[in-house]
């Protein structure tokens, strides 16, 4: 079976990691933009109301201003209520009534009343900014919710399809659709770690995202694999030591698992590049950067096997 | 585990005590593993238990075993815990289940509506048929309902809820509270709904934002405002139904015998969630009883065994650099644990739960975290 490519040639204009919750798809997406940010200049967009991509970078950042991390890289937080307001001033044309509507509380309650408007806008932009970044040959990366939400967040457009079958929001929702559906504009990165339940998670998404969203799967990202130590013999020879066999089998178990689950992923069409398990005392900056290089290193070397 | 550094060690929750636990956390933390094994333990204990989960990715369902798609309440069989005689009881079993808001919804529509005509203006309106899946915390309000029906049958001793992976921890608490606040707001009459206890006098900038509203439709072609009127006035009869409802969610939620918990694990990011969890909690006047901390890892020995072990030296160094690296992820479990500091709230119960070293795939399993949960 041949793996579909993935290469610094092939990644599409934006890059949307999502996967189950506490597979690290912060600590991914942050890499996978300082890897992407050695060749192009490239945005990492947060749109985790808590910005752990930003704060990993150590930049503050609000609503819809970029931060410059280095002379390529910049971040930028992406909140639905911002979409929102700016959709509201751009189409009220009085600003005082505008300012003003979006102040009030029953404003509020109404846009709650139009369920899905908010993630629906954000899309919106998205898909504005990947115009924007094509123009200037920037790419994006984003740190998007867990898959189910993920999944509702990116479902949106169809919602409004089905109830705005004419009129500005119906033109806006088709491009949204092609946006989504076009490979070289939008593609997803699914992080997972050795683990079953994250495995499921991982397959059950690209599954989903393909059908009901014609959606690709650039790949998926292993995070958390142990390089291994033990072979065999050694870990056999180890089994009176009590802990420290069950630490060393533990890690060889690691290896293993992610091995056998990159082939079931491989089996489903989907690469799967491996990120190294950090054992480091906390996780900052140098190691994102590490995490960074094998990155830019595993997304080169597949460049050059291609030519 | 060295835990000096965080306050009050505690004892397990008493569940025999308990009717409701509601488990709440931030994603990938164990959320509805550590339901399960509440809920396991408990009917290992001769208890009748309902264990829910509001998660769109059925991981609870896959962890006890049932087919993703259940909506009805599943039997778990117990049949591996049958070593203790309480389990053996008539009374002890295990049901689990998955919401589906939509059928939730439905199902409340049909019960509070005045009339039938009343019901069907609902349930055909175009908003709620497109979207009441996707409207924000109408899954959470739906859960609280069925909640609620759960915890008052007769027939069941505990309720365990697992709910969905929140940003904010009132996201799922507060959503009885946010329907209400909804149907009942100046929004309705903004709307121009009909009368009823939501008539209102407009401000003056409640009539220009309506205007503004109005064209705003008329741009985007969504033609909304018109159902998004009618639905909210169709709940017109209905409200006080839906206000006793969400006055009985909150009262229970507040019960002595309801057991609000945090879970999570020691990672820093995950902790600093936990905290803003308990704050946010401790803002709304809802206890937290517990603090569940996941998938710690077991305390690093010394290199002594290593090197008096009659192996290789090659072997010796390997092992040694293996420890080192474990013990270094460690560190980093009690760094963050340490952040922890003070914001364990009173008469909190701080539960520790250490790693399996596996993923809980099993009844078995789940059974031994519930050990774990219980016993300190």
């Amino acid at each position: 079976m041949t793996l579909p490519r993935v290469s610094f040639a092939t990644l599409p204009r934006v890059l949307f990691v999502t996967g189950k919750g506490g597979t690290g798809k912060s600590t991914v997406a942050t890499a996978l933009a300082l890897a992407r940010s050695r060749r192009r200049p490239t945005t990492l967009a947060d749109l985790d109301r808590r910005m752990s991509a930003a704060a990993m970078l150590g930049v503050t950042t609000v609503d819809g201003t970029a931060a410059t991390v280095t002379k390529s890289l910049e971040v930028i937080a992406l909140g639905a209520r911002a979409e929102l307001d700016a959709f509201i001033a751009r189409i009220v044309p009085i600003r005082a009534i505008s300012r003003r509507m979006l102040r009030s509380r029953t404003f509020g309650y109404v846009t709650a009343a139009l369920p899905g408007l908010e993630a629906f806008l954000l899309l919106e932009r998205l898909r504005i900014m990947a115009g924007d970044a094509a123009l200037e040959d920037r790419y994006l990366v984003i740190d998007a919710p867990a898959s189910g939400s993920a999944l509702e967040l990116l479902s949106v457009a169809a919602g409004v399809k089905n109830i705005s079958p004419t009129g500005t929001l119906n033109r806006l929702a088709d491009s949204v659709a092609a946006f989504l559906a076009d490979p070289t504009r939008f593609g997803m990165i699914i992080t997972l770690t050795p683990e079953e339940l994250a495995l499921r998670e991982a397959l059950e998404t690209e599954a989903n995202m393909r059908e009901q969203l014609s959606i690709t799967t650039v790949a998926a990202i292993m995070n958390r694999v142990p390089d291994s130590l033990f072979d065999t013999a050694e870990l056999a020879a180890l089994s009176p030591l009590g802990i420290h066999a069950r630490l060393a089998v533990r890690r060889s178990a690691s290896q293993e698992v992610a091995s056998a689950m990159a082939r079931r992923l491989a089996n489903a069409g989907i690469a799967t590049i491996n990120l190294p398990m950090m054992f480091t005392p906390a996780m900052g900056i140098d190691e994102l950067e590490q995490l960074g290089q094998v990155l830019a290193a595993e997304l080169q070397d597949r460049l050059s096997k291609t030519r | 585990m060295n835990l000096k550094s965080t306050p009050r060690q505690a004892e397990s929750l008493d569940l025999t005590a308990l009717s409701l636990v509601v488990c709440l956390g931030p994603g990938g933390v164990g959320k509805t593993t550590i339901s399960a094994a509440f809920a396991v333990d408990a009917a290992a204990h001769g208890r009748a238990v309902d264990v829910m989960t509001v998660d769109p990715a059925p991981r609870l369902l896959d962890a006890l075993g049932l087919s993703a798609d259940s909506a009805e309440p599943v039997e778990v069989s117990l049949d591996i815990l049958r070593h203790s005689r309480r389990s053996k009881s008539h009374h002890a079993r295990l049901r689990a289940l998955r919401l589906d808001p939509k059928r939730t919804f439905d199902a409340i529509i049909a019960r509070y509506a005045p009339s039938n005509a009343a019901r069907d203006a609902i349930l055909e309106n175009r908003i709620y048929r497109n979207l009441s899946n996707a409207l924000a915390g109408v899954a959470d309000y739906m859960a609280m309902e069925e909640l609620l029906d759960l915890a008052s049958n007769p027939a069941t001793d505990l309720v365990v809820l697992d709910t969905p992976p929140a940003v904010e921890a009132l996201d799922f608490l507060d959503a009885p509270r946010r329907l209400l606040d909804l149907l009942n707001s100046r929004a309705v009459s903004l709307l121009g709904a009909p009368g009823g206890i939501f008539r209102r006098r407009l401000r003056v900038v409640d009539i220009a934002a309506r205007a503004v509203l109005a064209a705003f439709d008329r741009i985007t072609g969504l033609n909304l405002l018109r159902d998004v009127q009618a639905f909210v006035g169709s709940f017109d009869g209905m409200y006080e139904g839906f206000a006793a409802r969400a006055t009985a969610a909150q009262e229970k939620l507040r019960a002595q015998d309801t057991a609000i918990v945090i879970v999570t694990t020691a990672e820093a990011s995950r902790i600093a969630q936990a905290r803003e969890f308990i704050e946010a909690l401790e803002r709304a006047d809802l206890r937290v009883a517990a603090l569940i901390v996941n998938r710690v890892m077991a305390t690093m020995p010394d290199g002594a065994e290593i090197s008096s072990a009659r192996i290789p030296a090659a072997l010796k160094k390997k092992l040694k650099r293996n420890l080192a690296d474990y013990g270094a992820l460690k560190t980093r479990e009690e760094t963050s644990l340490k952040a922890l500091g003070d914001s364990l709230p009173k008469d909190a119960v701080l539960m520790v739960v250490p790693d399996l070293g596996r993923e809980p795939l099993t009844i078995a399993d789940l059974a031994e975290v519930g050990r774990s949960l219980r016993s300190r």
